[in-house]
């Protein structure tokens, strides 16, 4: 199943653009921006995870030389009007029973709700004075009691992180009581309930966050420098949280060192840097996150627990299921922090489930708040995937066969889920085909009995998902590309994509050469400065490839349209007998006469005499975007083979496959760039990062001593194949940028189960490192 | 993460290096590669007002043979001593060591005297000079004494040396005969500090083992000698059981817990990796 044959650009692994700039360390961050007369900014951060401030003393931090001004929260936080982000909409009432948002603050208001809250901020003519002086701001908490994690949540709901609401959780889907469902799992031949844990982590973007905030009160604008994945909700939220109007507020994002997800919304400390730069005006203030503050305060994700329980008949056909998603929500997550909905939506993935019963809630703790990270709701493919495994075990079937009894099949397409997902074009079956086949199962299973006869634990982990990619409801319906050719054929274009690290550079163009017939490197792409910028939601969702890229596959067109129809009017042809290579025009089988783009933008724009009659000059269009569905799905199979060392635990990925179906690829480098990225915190995810808490709520790995990212000795060469199925969206493109996370970790912990459940070991929850290991060997009496 | 203000200091003799420690008592610090000791200060875990800096001190760069003893002066770079012929012939332990130390931009900046003034119950380094018996070499306001490897380190980050005292060389003895040489370790990932590791030697003569030596660390507050272990190598011979010994080692400890793994976890695996590192330190002398 192959798709359209690759253009000249589309479909090549044409070299990244950007890499000569980011790689020679020529890339322009927030902290390489120096602006006159800037003064820097350093946090004075709670060591408590709960308590009443009972003393705030600046006065001795005030006398340091050097220091500029030191804001509290009783001065900062009462200048807060609105504090919401497009995308979640206006805050729920305090006493919506749906759900919440925690109380809007930028600092502590008066008490602390986790270890890293912020409580003051101090400016300073430099860093180094910043920090000396936040060391003397004196604060006294009175300890209370914390909440932390999903055991002391769920067993504690009367406890509140926030007094101001009326309930601890930010979201809720109540049980369901469904009597036939209820039924037929209490007929079912086999019934197993298993609760999946995933461990804590965060984003590690190599960039921290950092914001310049510039007010310049003789002008009355505000200019934002801000390390984001998404300029303009930076200035909508601004313009919202201080009552500025919006249009005096620019946002620029210039290169970005990774968010995945993390900076999608603005958080409080950059909020805070809004209200202080505003109020402090003319002299321009720069916040640089360094690594520890990143690590504790950033956003932190995955804390999660699911519940599955599954009704198989005998032959291993699905029945049904009923599944609870329980997330950590931390104190202070942007919004409502939690993905348990479109987990439940999700749940079915690649399988033909006849029902799925979800329910799920999102609890407050006194920790670090949650915000998206790759696949925020990739809980249901990490759990779904785990019991795949565990049930085939339960009921004696071998997890390969189990998937393929249940998977869908393209004769099964258009398929709706249990849960009112459509699917139009995927190839679930195809990828398990495909991933076997570069694996080579029989050689494999051979290999692992050898071994098993040495004592040595082979396993072999599967993984089958389904990525609604491209999502595209409210601001994250549509974008946009304005594509204009100035007067030497020369093509700028703005789009309202936010690059992090995406090869946006690279791929856009490439789209827009095949479509505009002109040579790639005459397009230089524009993003990520509101001024500049067409209006769009920025990077997430993994959606540039489809909805940025359809958009520059119109505009494309459009402005194409209009050079033929000029061209055709010079050299007195047919639109229809033009053809355009390399930036030039041609009649058909009459190569002499022809045109190139430079000659006919040189008429657009200065010659109106040799335009067609009525049209307007110049050659700028622009054209917006929005893909049919909600949702472009792309999919995947990943395979991974372990060795697990029995005595010690620890655990050697020997191959990592992955097979995958995104459609149309733009640029198949990229394509598998963005699976590696993904995999590689998939794995870091199963088998190195945790961002574990004490019962006091301190959390423990605030370096990278401790908070363990792989590092390239942990990662195998991952193997890749390609099945191209044109998608319904425009060019046939299907997301993936946030697959490669989602899929991984259930893979990986399926290999490790494989190698471990002769020995009567099942894991179920996440981080699985060396101790882990080995206590789950000890306690089946398969270790001493 | 900025470190508070301090004065950093050039000296270019290890007597000018005694009199401004001297001079500046409890807020001056050596600073040697910088490796442990700059991230805590920029994670200001600890502040001095003075550094007196040991890289300008040429007579701490040197790296001898005299007689049946090796000495690797403080300054050597780990990356040097992982290289240089003289520490790969007649230290082969210290020289294998070295790549288990964090990363080569690590270990280039890193000393070999550093790592041992140190003294983390986690590193490489100061286990391989308990297990071979080295000699510490320091100069202080009282003049120059040596100190036994067994005495030196006291516990986390925690030496014998007294205030004002630096140290400047360690002398290790050479093996010599038909030896094996094995630093075995788990750690999470490549280069970082080991959950639990060991450095062992062996000399054997035929089926006898000649000689033992082993030390684990990552398993308490400073390094651990496995004397008997050692013994029971001995007296086993070539074809001592090999788990029995590493039970032996591993007998005694009682390392404590971390997030990264449990204190009954390095106990246990310390048995392990002893009887795996003493297996390869047999073959490799044997061959
Ligand atoms: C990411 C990372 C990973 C690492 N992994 C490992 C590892 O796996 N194993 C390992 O062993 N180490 C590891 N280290 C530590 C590294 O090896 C250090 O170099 C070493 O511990 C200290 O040596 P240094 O020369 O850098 O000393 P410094 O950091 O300069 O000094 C450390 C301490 O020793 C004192 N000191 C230094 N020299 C002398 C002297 N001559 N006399 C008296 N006092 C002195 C200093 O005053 C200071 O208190 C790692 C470090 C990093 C950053």
């Amino acid at each position: 199943m192959s798709g359209q044959a690759a253009g000249r650009y589309v479909g090549q692994s044409i070299k990244r653009k950007e890499d000569p700039r980011l790689l020679t360390g020529q890339g322009r961050y927030v902290d390489d921006v120096q602006l006159p007369n800037m003064a820097h900014v350093a946090f004075v951060r709670s060591n408590i995870a709960r308590g009443k401030i009972t003393n705030l003393d600046i006065s001795e931090a005030l006398q340091v030389p050097g220091v500029i001004a030191i804001y509290t929260g009783d001065d900062l936080n009462p200048y807060i009007k609105e504090y919401w982000h497009t995308m979640g909409g206006p805050r729920p009432a305090l006493d919506d029973p749906s759900g919440a948002h925690p109380p809007a603050s930028v600092l502590a208001p008066g008490d602390v709700r986790f270890v890293g809250d912020p409580i003051a901020m101090v400016i300073a003519e430099n860093r180094y004075v910043a920090e000396d002086a936040a060391e003397m701001v004196i604060v006294d908490i009175d300890v209370e009691e914390p909440i932390i994690g999903l055991d002391m949540a769920v067993a504690h709901p009367e406890m509140k992180v926030h007094h101001e609401l009326n309930k601890n959780f930010s979201g809720i889907m109540p049980y369901m009581e469904v009597p036939p469902v209820d039924e037929m799992m209490a007929s079912a031949p086999h019934v197993v309930t298993r609760r999946f844990k995933q461990a804590r982590a965060t984003n590690v973007p190599m960039e921290p966050r950092g914001i310049i905030v510039k007010h310049d009160r003789g002008a009355n604008e505000i200019t934002i420098w801000s390390a984001t994945q998404n300029a303009h909700e930076v200035r909508s939220f601004c313009a919202r949280l201080i009552g500025f109007p919006a249009q005096r507020i620019r946002a620029i994002a210039g290169d970005v060192g990774g968010g995945f997800g993390q900076k999608m919304m603005v958080s409080r400390d950059e909020a805070a840097m809004m209200i202080a730069g505003y109020l402090l005006g003319d002299r321009p203030i720069k916040w640089i996150e360094d690594r520890r503050e990143s690590l504790i305060a950033a956003n932190q994700a995955r804390e999660e627990w699911v519940d599955v329980t599954m009704a198989v008949t005998p032959e291993g056909d699905i029945m049904g299921c009923r599944v609870n998603f329980l997330e950590d929500v931390g104190a202070y997550p942007p919004g409502a922090g939690g993905g348990a909905g479109m987990s439940a939506g999700m749940f079915p993935g690649p399988y033909k489930m006849p029902v799925v019963i979800p329910q799920g809630t999102s609890y407050f703790t006194n920790t670090c708040g949650k915000a998206p990270y790759r696949g925020p709701w990739m809980m249901e493919t990490v759990a779904r995937e785990q019991m795949m495994d565990h049930v085939a075990a339960e009921i004696g079937i071998d997890p390969i066969e189990f998937r393929r009894r249940n998977i869908i099949h393209q004769s099964d397409l258009p398929y709706t889920t249990c849960t009112t997902l459509v699917y139009d074009v995927v190839t679930p079956e195809e990828t398990l085909d495909q991933a076997m086949e570069m694996l080579d199962l029989a050689k494999f299973r051979a290999e692992q009995e050898k071994a098993r006869a040495e004592g040595r634990l082979l396993g072999l982990g599967v993984g089958v998902y389904i990525e609604p990619s491209a999502i595209a409801f409210g601001i994250l319906s549509s974008d946009q590309a304005n594509v204009r050719m100035d007067e030497n054929g020369k093509v700028l274009v703005a789009l309202s994509s936010g690059s992090h690290g995406h090869s946006i550079e690279t791929t856009m163009p490439q789209v827009i050469a095949e479509h505009l017939g002109c040579d790639i490197d005459d397009i230089i792409i524009m993003q990520g400065d509101t001024a500049s910028a067409p209006i769009g939601p920025g990077t997430g969702g993994s959606r540039t490839a489809v909805i940025v890229g359809g958009a520059c596959q119109t505009a494309a067109g459009k402005l194409k349209a209009k050079i033929l129809e000029i061209a055709a009017h010079t050299l007195e042809a047919n639109v229809d007998d033009l053809e355009v290579n390399d930036s030039v025009v041609s009649v058909k089988g009459t190569p002499a006469k022809q045109l190139p783009f430079a000659q006919i933008a040189a008429m657009a724009y200065m010659m109106p005499e040799m335009l067609p009659e009525g049209m307007e000059m110049g050659l700028e269009v622009s054209a917006r975007y929005k893909p049919a569905g909600s949702f472009t799905y792309s999919n995947a199979t990943h395979v991974c083979t372990v060795e697990v060392d029995p005595k010690t635990g620890m655990v050697k990925i020997l191959r990592y496959i992955v097979s995958e179906d995104c459609g149309q690829m733009i640029n198949p480098m990229v394509v598998e760039g963005q699976i590696a990225g993904g995999v590689v915190q998939g794995i870091g995810g199963v088998l190195f990062e945790h961002m574990i808490y004490d019962k006091d709520g301190n959390p423990l790995a605030t370096t990278f001593l401790d908070y363990l990212v792989p590092t390239a000795p942990e990662i195998p060469d991952i193997e890749y194949g390609h099945i191209q199925t044109m998608s319904n969206s425009l060019g046939g493109y299907k997301g993936m940028g946030e697959g490669g996370a989602i899929v991984s970790p259930p893979t990986v912990a399926n290999a490790i189960h494989d190698a471990v459940k002769h020995l009567g070991v099942h894991p179920t929850d996440f981080p699985l490192g060396p101790s882990q290991i080995r206590d789950l060997l000890v306690h089946a009496g398969a270790a001493v | 993460m900025k470190p508070a203000p301090f004065e950093m200091h050039l000296p270019t003799s290890v007597s000018e290096v005694v009199a401004l420690l001297d001079e500046h008592g409890d807020l001056a610090k050596p600073i040697a590669g910088g490796q442990s000791l700059v991230p805590m200060m920029s994670l200001r875990l600890a502040s001095f007002e003075h550094l007196i800096d040991l890289n300008g001190v040429s007579e701490l760069n040197q790296v001898s043979v005299n007689g049946d003893s090796l000495r690797i002066g403080a300054m050597v770079r780990q990356s040097t001593a992982e290289h240089d012929p003289q520490i790969v012939k007649s230290a082969p332990l210290v020289a294998k060591a070295i790549p288990h130390i964090g990363h080569f931009q690590i270990r280039n900046r890193g000393t070999v005297g550093g790592s041992i003034a140190h003294a983390d119950p986690s590193s490489e380094l100061p286990a391989v000079a308990l297990a071979l018996d080295a000699t510490i070499e320091a100069v202080g306001p009282n003049g120059s004494r040596e100190i036994a490897a067994k005495d030196f380190f006291v516990s986390t980050w925690e030496t014998s040396l007294i205030d004002g005292e630096i140290l400047t060389g360690v002398r290790f003895p050479i093996w010599s005969g038909k030896c094996g040489f094995v630093v075995e370790e788990v750690a999470r990932r490549h280069g970082d500090f080991a959950l639990v590791g060991v450095a062992a030697a062996v000399q054997v003569d035929g089926s006898k083992v000649a000689k033992a030596a082993i030390a684990l660390f990552g398993v308490g507050g400073t390094p651990v000698r496995a004397s008997e272990a050692e013994q029971a190598l001995i007296a086993g011979g070539t074809s001592a059981d090999l788990d029995a010994v590493g039970n032996l080692a591993a007998m005694n400890l009682a390392p404590s817990d971390d997030v990264h793994a449990s204190g009954e976890y390095r106990k246990a695996v310390a048995a392990t990796i002893v009887a795996r590192a003493i297996a390869k330190a047999l073959k490799e002398a044997q061959s």
